[in-house]
């Protein structure tokens, strides 16, 4: 056995030398993906989403005799991007409650972080990570299955164009309670904060918001799923689609400074 | 067992590692939770490629100041410096030269051994995938795990996570190994390898170890640092420790044991003698104020006497236990 060290040995390993808050970023990236797209995780996810998304909106279509066409493409694109903004929102929310907190209680994100590696990186990696699993699982491929779907069995073709750009805002929907998700189990120690505040958000949009003041209604994302709707359909609806649309947005840039700035003064 | 070691927490006799060019220097960290001060003002200096124990009762705070030191916890007061550089301000720095092994080391389950250590690896080197691997084979033998390479870790018991844990820390080549109870969990064999391997990299690295098992400590350690209740209560060369802070002799003789004690009680650096009869001999203590004098003349008092016969003399060693024990004023668990 022998005693390798860099000082015995011509190494012919090139250093890393990220530095700063990139440190890190891209093997854990590839880490965090590779816990998606390596494993069992993506195929199911895929299945669940297809299954819940696909088969809701095919059964709608199959019932399509006794629609007009215009109700039955209004419902099947309003039931695929509301359902889909609303359980995508739950599902992410499930996935991610032990995404930064079980790291913690386990101790591997201790173990992480006595490498060369940022706070900010750990925090990115997972954002980046389940976005990419979300948005490719949750919503892509139940989104091009749609569009074969509406091809198949709807009477009038969709406007791909306007439908891609309602997907974009339900996409963001999935963004924000990615964030949230992360954010919450960045500031919380247990899995039941993370869970119930990110599900409780959820419901209380899906089934709370026509008793809401319109104004607090419009600061949430709890909106998206009729904005897309109304761009998919091309009927715009009686409040500014951009404002739950730049909200939303906003909120999720300031949920990821506050998970980077919470993980920064976490101690292991 | 009354030592005096306590005194001499301190050893002016021993090479005092200068600060400039320590590993580690810490001034007066301190780190507070609530009301409970974990660590009460540490001050801790690590000389370049030495092993250092650090030895303290279960809580005594070895495991925090450990992660202060790697920058996974602020002190609340005081601060650490390793290589010279800031352990808050210039963590990510020092984090690319360190190797650190978690008290319990946990690992991403779904990975592999291998896997776990090219992750590792990749945080340190970017190239070419051949040296990688190479260094991955390399430390996976070197910690006997090549024949669970390929094993997912969430199957590993105690003993191989933390060999696993080994590998993972000295994947990089560290400046410096900071261990935290590297044998706790191995099989005696496992432990003498451990301790193998550390001596093995005495050479290029500096380690900074904490353990409950002084005998190790004794085996391997150049420097004992020795924490209780948040408060180091030594800091010294192993040697020096052990020695105490005044001049002990063990003398064991056959004949008149009076007239021994007679001719040593005769000189005035001679503080106090100690006496044990066992099987015909007499086993002397004696503690001395002036060792050059009591090297010199200690002998040469007892042979002038014509009927005593002189079977050991030498200067007495105490273990580390006794001092431990004393130090810290607790049984050993």
């Amino acid at each position: 056995m022998t005693s390798p060290t860099a000082a015995t040995v011509e190494s012919p390993l090139i250093p890393v030398h990220t530095t700063g808050w990139r440190g890190g970023l891209a093997n854990l990236v590839r880490k965090e993906l590779g816990q998606w797209w390596g494993t069992r995780m993506w195929w199911t996810q895929t299945l669940i989403w297809v299954l819940l998304l696909n088969g809701v909106t095919t059964v709608i279509m199959l019932q399509g005799a006794e629609m007009t066409t215009g109700e039955l493409v209004t419902e099947a694109v309003q039931t695929f991007l509301q359902v889909g903004a609303f359980a995508i929102g739950i599902g992410v929310v499930l996935t991610i409650q032990g995404a930064v907190v079980g790291e913690k209680e386990l101790g591997t994100a201790a173990w992480v972080m006595s490498k060369p590696v940022s706070r900010a990186s750990f925090v990115l990696a997972k954002l980046i990570a389940y976005s990419v699993g979300f948005l490719a699982t949750a919503l892509l491929i139940p989104s091009i299955v749609f569009v074969v779907q509406a091809q198949l069995l709807l009477p009038v073709p969709l406007d791909y164009g306007l439908f891609a750009l309602a997907v974009g805002i339900v996409a963001l929907s999935v963004l924000f309670y990615v964030v949230l998700a992360i954010a919450l189990g960045c500031l919380f120690k247990g899995r039941g904060p993370v869970a119930g505040l990110g599900i409780g958000l959820v419901l209380v949009g899906q089934f709370f918001k026509g008793m809401l003041p319109m104004p607090l209604v419009m600061a949430t994302p709890w909106l998206l799923g009729d904005v897309a709707t109304s761009f998919a359909l091309s009927s715009p609806p009686d409040f500014n689609r951009m404002v739950p649309i730049s909200v939303t947005a906003t909120a999720a840039v300031a949920l990821v400074c506050l998970a980077i700035w919470r993980f920064h003064r976490e101690e292991f | 067992m009354q030592t005096k070691v306590v005194q001499n927490q301190s050893d002016p006799a021993a090479p005092a590692p200068g600060v400039k060019d320590a590993v580690i220097h810490t001034i007066g960290l301190t780190k507070t939770f609530g009301h409970v001060q974990a660590l009460q003002g540490i001050d801790l200096t690590v000389p370049h490629n030495s092993i250092v124990g650090f030895l303290g009762p279960n809580g005594s705070g070895k495991t925090t100041a450990i992660k202060l030191l790697l920058g996974l916890s602020r002190p609340t007061a005081g601060k650490a410096t390793l290589f010279g550089m800031d352990s808050i301000q210039d963590s990510l720095a020092i984090r690319s030269r360190v190797g650190y092994l978690a008290q319990d080391p946990r690992f991403y389950t779904h990975m592999t051994a291998r896997e776990t250590l090219e992750f590792t690896a990749r945080f340190f080197y970017k190239g070419p995938a051949e040296a990688i691997r190479a260094r991955i084979d390399e430390t996976l033998e070197l910690v006997g795990l090549e024949d669970k390479a390929d094993r997912p870790t969430k199957g590993f018991s105690g003993g191989e996570r933390q060999r696993l844990g080994i590998a993972q820390a000295q994947i990089n080549y560290p400046d410096l190994l900071i261990l935290d109870e590297p044998a706790a969990a191995l099989d005696p064999v496992g432990r003498r390898d451990v301790l193998d391997v550390m001596e093995r990299l005495r050479a290029y690295t500096t380690i900074f170890y904490s353990t409950h098992i002084l005998d190790d400590v004794e085996r391997v350690s150049d420097y004992v640092a020795i924490l209780d209740h948040g408060r180091m209560v030594a800091s010294s060369t192993t040697a020096a420790l052990l020695d105490g802070d005044s001049a002990t002799y063990e003398l064991t003789i056959r004949g008149d044991e009076q007239t021994v004690l007679r001719a040593l009680r005769a000189h005035p650096w001679v503080s106090n003698i100690t006496t044990a009869s066992q099987k015909g001999s007499t086993a002397m203590t004696i503690s001395v104020t002036d060792e050059q004098a009591a090297e010199s003349e200690i002998l040469r008092s007892v042979l002038a006497a014509d009927d005593v016969v002189v079977t050991a003399f030498g200067r007495k060693h105490f273990n580390l236990e006794d001092v431990f024990l004393q130090l810290v004023k607790e049984p050993r668990e």
